[in-house]
């Protein structure tokens, strides 16, 4: 079902964008800040990979030159205080900042090589492979059905219109083959079963998250962004939500924002710190991040001594 | 009493006090009931109850009700009742008290006790500003008390000693109107009953900001009641005079409703209905919700999901603003000289589908946007992450969760356009007519462009709304025409009200299937 297709109609080879052309050649930006470890290695290609990405809102600078690579089939959490711009840099690695106006991206993200935000790059290619979930369950007002087969229906994955089922295409048993599928692996295939049929917004805070997990899988992405996934949630659903993403990442890539740092310790293979000002401050294994970061600012916000 | 700043964290709940203002509410609301009635004219001053008319009993009731007010004030002060009100019952009461005391004053002085000019403008001034200043003065409950309730004693007492009676006359100089004394006698007493009842109201919470917050929530839930009354008196109204000319010549077995189902024939023999002016009536709002709400919906989807706020959008925001107030004979204007002459030259259906579905768009727009911005951004977000485009989304997921706030915009301007009667007389309206629009069946279709022709659409069609003006108003001839009149008002309504029902009924369907 997955579309390898090229992204972009003709990606250029070479990933630079001509907006950094704009940005102000500022090479030694870091030396007002040597307390920063970003270089991480590890083996293998990258999923994702940033490179000097810059995002400002009018005149608020919201990220501040950040360059990351980050593996697949992992949990990457993204930690750090309130407004350090965690959250922005989630979206732009699938585009959701083009829904805001003001916010003005220059830099390189690169996904599996290809420059998202070149010219002609295909936006709806981009979000089947790089999925979203959201800090608040944002199920449609649609049967719980609906919601899970929105996407594949959409894409044209299953076609089960009165037309189609006119003309002989019916793909319904396709699309409960999907539906089964997406619920069974975000954990809620057994609590709603019975009532596919019923409104997704009948369910529980909980189940309504597990579920938009399940209508992200639906499309099959290769990356899944979660935007605080569990904050809204008490601590038996955040639970559940953990054991779910530590599965999800045997398959696919997770990108995960999270203010817990307990949740950031217990879930992630590898975290990067944002603090203040929109800067990456420290990026590694989770276990070198939490027990012994190279950053002494990061080990004040970790100890509780800031943040 | 104690108007310090002493007061009591738990109140006894029954102290005579409060008994007594209940009491006064009680008569109040009852008292204030029949006397809307008796505006009404259902009931009147030979309406009598064991023998006494029924407005010496309602002035009885407002009697007993003033001296309990007065009784509530002095009790409180004197310390009697355990109370705890305010310094001053506040600039406004003392106002509007003083206003209303100025009135009453210089009626009694320019009405009963016959002063010229100049008697009745001081003896008002004067009354009217002592209560002011007395009321602004006197700590709240007596401020707040003997005011309504000496002004409901001397209204009682006007009444029961037969100074206002039924055959009392007011023609003011210089004002063609007439108050006659069974209009002024309820209206009277339904005024002095709700200033009284909010005096016993406040007394019942003791004053303070508990007894204001009480005296308020009183007035505006008896204005929401009257805001019914109003509906179901016009309702019963229409209802009483039209039900029984509409149900002439009914019979269920075997089903004969002549009323609604015959046209109007001119014979004498047979019972004349508005079977054309209901077809007419029904197929002009279906021709205008099919012109004016997919154009409405379709211009709020481009506002809100896809111009940018700014000065277009603010143009035509106002441009929309403005079509809305536009008068309806100002649309039916531009039909007849702009619209009929394109299309046949006379008076026809699709011309009156056509402006009043002019006329549904921009109510139409205003709602639909509405609706459309209250769809949370959550849904979108959710939808644009998926990949799904802008156009799917709005078709899958923000079309159907608005769609019962659009739903109520088209029932408001159904409402509106169904009973429209200026525009339908420029544009539609032919005579009192015996064959109803037959617009399914004139459907042929033709060997050249358009390929569809429908006679029916160009010929002058009745509407019941102008079918009423013309049978009472224009003096078209018609045998009872009052009668008649009555009736198709009543169908009129009817109908009307069966659009709103189909309106809601859809709209809860719509609602329904977004709610678990």
């Amino acid at each position: 079902m997955t579309d390898t297709s090229s992204l972009g109609a003709n990606a250029p080879t070479d990933t630079t964008v001509a907006e950094n052309a704009d940005r102000p050649q500022t090479t030694d930006r870091h030396e007002d800040t040597p307390d920063s470890w970003t270089d991480y290695a590890f083996e293998g290609e990258p999923k994702l990979s940033v490179d000097g990405l810059d995002v400002h809102y009018g005149s608020d600078q919201a990220l501040d030159d950040i360059s990351i690579e980050i593996p697949e089939q992992s949990v990457t959490a993204l930690i750090g205080p309130s407004g350090c711009g965690k959250s922005t840099f989630l979206r732009c690695l699938n585009r959701m900042n083009d829904r805001i106006r003001a916010a003005e991206v220059d830099g390189t993200v690169t996904f599996e090589g290809q420059d998202i935000y070149q010219d002609g790059l295909d936006l709806v290619e981009l979000r089947k492979r790089v999925g979203m979930v959201f800090q608040a369950p944002n199920p449609f007002p649609k049967s719980i059905r609906d919601n899970i087969a929105y996407g594949p229906r959409k894409h044209g994955t299953v076609q089960t219109d009165l037309l189609a089922k006119l003309t002989g295409r019916d793909d319904s048993d396709q699309e409960d083959e999907i539906v089964e599928r997406s619920l069974r692996q975000a954990a809620i295939w057994e609590e709603v079963n019975d009532r596919l049929d019923d409104n997704a917004l009948g369910l529980s805070g909980g189940q309504q998250q597990r579920l938009c997990i399940a209508r992200c899988l639906a499309v099959d992405p290769e990356v899944i962004l979660m935007d605080e996934p569990a904050s809204a949630l008490d601590p038996i659903a955040t639970a559940k939500i953990e054991d779910l993403i530590e599965e999800l990442a045997e398959e696919y890539t997770v990108v995960i924002v999270t203010h817990n740092m307990q949740q950031a310790a217990r879930i992630s293979d590898q975290t990067a710190v944002f603090l203040t000002g929109g800067r990456l401050v420290e990026y590694g294994e989770t276990d070198q991040v939490f027990e012994n970061p190279k950053s002494q600012r990061v080990e004040d916000y970790i100890t509780g001594k800031f943040g | 009493m104690s108007y310090t700043a002493e007061s009591e964290l738990v109140v006894d709940n029954t102290s005579t006090a409060e008994r007594l203002a209940s009491a006064v509410v009680g008569l109040g609301l009852v008292t204030f009931v029949f006397s809307l009635v008796g505006v009404t004219q259902v009931v009147t001053a030979e309406t009598t109850i064991l023998g006494i008319s029924l407005y010496d009993f309602l002035a009885g009731g407002l009697l007993l009700m003033g001296v309990g007010t007065v009784s509530l004030g002095i009790g409180s002060r004197t310390g009697v009742f355990n109370t705890s009100p305010d310094a001053t019952p506040g600039a406004v009461t003392a106002a509007l008290f003083g206003l209303g005391a100025f009135a009453l004053a210089g009626l009694v002085a320019s009405q009963s006790l016959g002063l010229g000019t100049v008697g009745w403008l001081l003896g008002a001034t004067l009354v009217g500003g002592v209560t002011f200043a007395g009321v602004a003065l006197a700590p709240e409950d007596i401020g707040s008390t003997l005011p309504p309730g000496v002004a409901a004693i001397g209204v009682a007492v006007a009444i029961l000693a037969g100074i206002i009676t039924p055959a009392f006359a007011w023609e003011p100089e210089g004002f063609s109107a007439t108050l006659t004394g069974s209009m002024a006698i309820p209206l009277l007493l339904a005024a002095s009953t709700l200033v009284t009842m909010w005096g016993g109201a406040k007394a019942y919470e003791g004053y303070g900001s508990k007894g204001r917050q009480t005296a308020a929530y009183l007035l505006v839930g008896i204005n929401a009641v009257s805001i019914i009354a109003v509906l179901v008196a016009l309702l019963l109204f229409i209802a009483s005079k039209g039900i029984g000319p509409a149900f002439e010549g009914f019979s269920l077995v075997p089903f004969e409703w002549p009323f609604v189902t015959n046209g109007y024939s001119f014979r004498p023999e047979v019972v004349n209905g508005v079977f054309p002016a209901i077809m007419g009536t029904i197929w002009l709002v279906i021709g205008a919700v099919i012109t004016g709400v997919p154009v409405a919906v379709a211009a709020a989807i481009f506002l809100t999901e896809y111009a940018e706020q700014g000065r277009f959008v603010g143009a035509v925001e106002i441009a929309t603003n403005g079509l809305w107030s536009t008068p309806s004979v100002v649309y039916g204007l531009f039909g007849y000289a702009f619209l009929i002459p394109r299309l046949g030259g006379t008076t026809s259906l699709i011309s009156g589908m056509l402006v009043l579905g002019f006329m549904l768009m921009p109510l139409c727009l205003i709602t639909s946007r509405e609706a459309i911005k209250a769809v949370p951004d959550e849904y979108r977000d959710a939808s644009a992450a998926l990949g799904v485009s802008r156009w799917e989304t709005i078709r899958s997921v923000v079309l159907p969760a608005a769609m019962p706030g659009i739903l109520t915009g088209v029932i408001l301007g159904v409402g509106r356009i169904a009973g429209e009667t200026a525009p339908i007389l420029l544009v539609m309206a032919g005579g009192l007519r015996d064959d109803a629009p037959n617009v399914l069946g004139s459907f042929e279709f033709i060997s050249s462009p358009p390929f569809v022709a429908n006679d029916a659409l160009l010929e002058s069609a009745p509407a019941l709304p102008y079918q009423l003006y013309a049978t009472i108003t224009a003096g078209v001839s018609a045998e009872n025409a009052a009668a008649f009149g009555w009736a198709t008002a009543f169908v009129l309504l009817v109908v009307v009200l069966s659009f709103y029902a189909l309106g809601i009924a859809s709209r809860l369907y719509f609602r329904r299937r977004l709610n678990a």
